[in-house]
């Protein structure tokens, strides 16, 4: 009995020294605040990206407002339709008929079919010449991915003039340049040093190249297309 | 409760929180983050607290909760300071309140002998006779029972005696 008594009294004087002579530890002052800013935290701050927003949206809308203004003035690209990619391409093989074509009117009746059969373009008629121009060379061409057939006819004066039929049902052509020509009203153009005829035959284009340039060959430009144009009928093959 | 009269509330517990997490961790810096820690899983949690219950049982639940998840583990390998004397041997902080030179020395052995104690002893031992909560809250607390509490308390009180040989 007096060992319990004892046990007890000692744990008393146990919690007792516990209570009054440990130390306690208070939160330190820097705790305090770091606590305090958690539990009670200020008005969110803005983050630094958020000042930059305002100037910068304003930068851009001025450079925006900037270019709006400038932009109708800035030189543009033309924009290249495929009829005009076509006749490049036929004027750039024009020249190399002016430069190294040959002139083979003696095999023109045996090429013709050949050239027929390979280019995919039929011809019901073709002009053959007349006393001022007349048919030098027919082969089977590729121009920007079309295949057609290629008439080379040289006039009197030794001008050249290239024909090119090529399928052509989805080219649309410009307004812009069309000029009549007896029933017909294809365009006419001068490009880099040469003249251009183009039309649409059924669903064919047809492009006519030379080097007849000036007023007076014009003119005889126009009266060799005439003469190919009403006498000569493509159509599509295949 | 309202969110801004629990957090008011909670921040009175601020010092008694520290001073378990202090003899919790034996370092000072480590329990300014318990007590952070705790905080902030308070507040997290803040929706699970019964109002009517006790805020300050619920708090020490969890800052003894998170001293288990992330403190415990170092407590366990064997603490040897620089000197090479071991931690739970050597006095927990040299700014002490300063007193005269025998109840400084006191609370050094004092501090001494409870550092010895298993945290499962020296928990419940200082937050019912330190803290003065109640053998309910100190159960639920260390959740176990109110019996085990009792026990550990007893064994507690015993192993300090054998330490304090002085205070017999």
């Amino acid at each position: 009995m007096a060992n319990e008594r004892d046990e007890r009294e000692d744990d008393g004087r146990i919690g007792r020294l516990l209570r009054e002579r440990l130390p306690r530890h208070p939160a330190p002052a820097a705790l305090r605040a770091a606590v305090v800013e958690s539990l009670f935290p200020g008005p969110a701050r803005q983050p630094w990206w958020m000042l930059w927003m305002p100037p910068a949206f304003s930068a851009v809308a001025t450079a925006l407002v900037m270019l709006l203004w400038i932009a109708p003035s800035l030189p543009s690209a033309p924009i290249i339709d495929s009829a005009q990619l076509v006749a490049r391409a036929v004027l750039a093989e024009h020249a190399r008929n002016v430069f190294w074509g040959e002139s083979r009117a003696d095999v023109v009746p045996a090429a013709l079919p050949r050239a027929i059969e390979e280019s995919g373009v039929g011809l019901n008629w073709v002009f053959t010449g007349d006393d001022d121009i007349r048919l030098v060379d027919a082969k089977p061409t590729y121009l920007e991915g079309r295949r057609g057939i290629e008439l080379s006819y040289l006039d009197v004066a030794g001008h050249t003039v290239t024909y090119v039929i090529v399928p052509g049902g989805n080219v649309a052509l410009p307004e812009r340049g069309r000029v009549q020509i007896d029933r017909w009203r294809p365009v006419v153009r001068k490009e880099n040093g040469f003249s251009l005829i183009m039309w649409r035959q059924q669903a064919l284009l047809c492009v006519m190249a030379s080097d007849l340039v000036s007023d007076e060959d014009l003119g005889r430009f126009k009266e060799y297309f005439v003469k190919v144009r009403s006498s000569t009928e493509p159509y599509v093959v295949y | 409760m309202a969110d801004d009269e629990f957090r008011q509330q909670a921040l009175q517990h601020l010092d008694a929180l520290h001073n378990l997490a202090v003899y919790l961790t034996r370092n000072g810096s480590e329990a300014e983050d318990l007590v952070q820690e705790t905080y902030v899983r308070a507040m997290r949690f803040s929706h699970r607290f019964q109002p009517g219950t006790h805020l300050r049982a619920w708090l020490f639940q969890i800052l003894r909760n998170t001293f288990l998840t992330f403190y415990r583990l170092r407590e366990r390998e064997a603490a040897i300071s620089e000197d090479g004397v071991p931690e739970s041997e050597a006095p927990m902080f040299h700014d002490a309140p300063s007193q005269d030179s025998e109840s400084a020395g006191a609370h050094m052995d004092l501090e001494r002998a409870l550092a010895k104690l298993t945290e499962e002893f020296r928990t419940p031992l200082l937050l019912a006779e330190v803290e003065g909560l109640a053998l309910e809250d100190v159960a639920r607390i260390m959740d176990c029972p109110v019996g085990t509490v009792k026990s550990r308390i007893f064994r507690a009180k015993e192993r300090l005696r054998g330490y304090l040989t002085d205070y017999k």
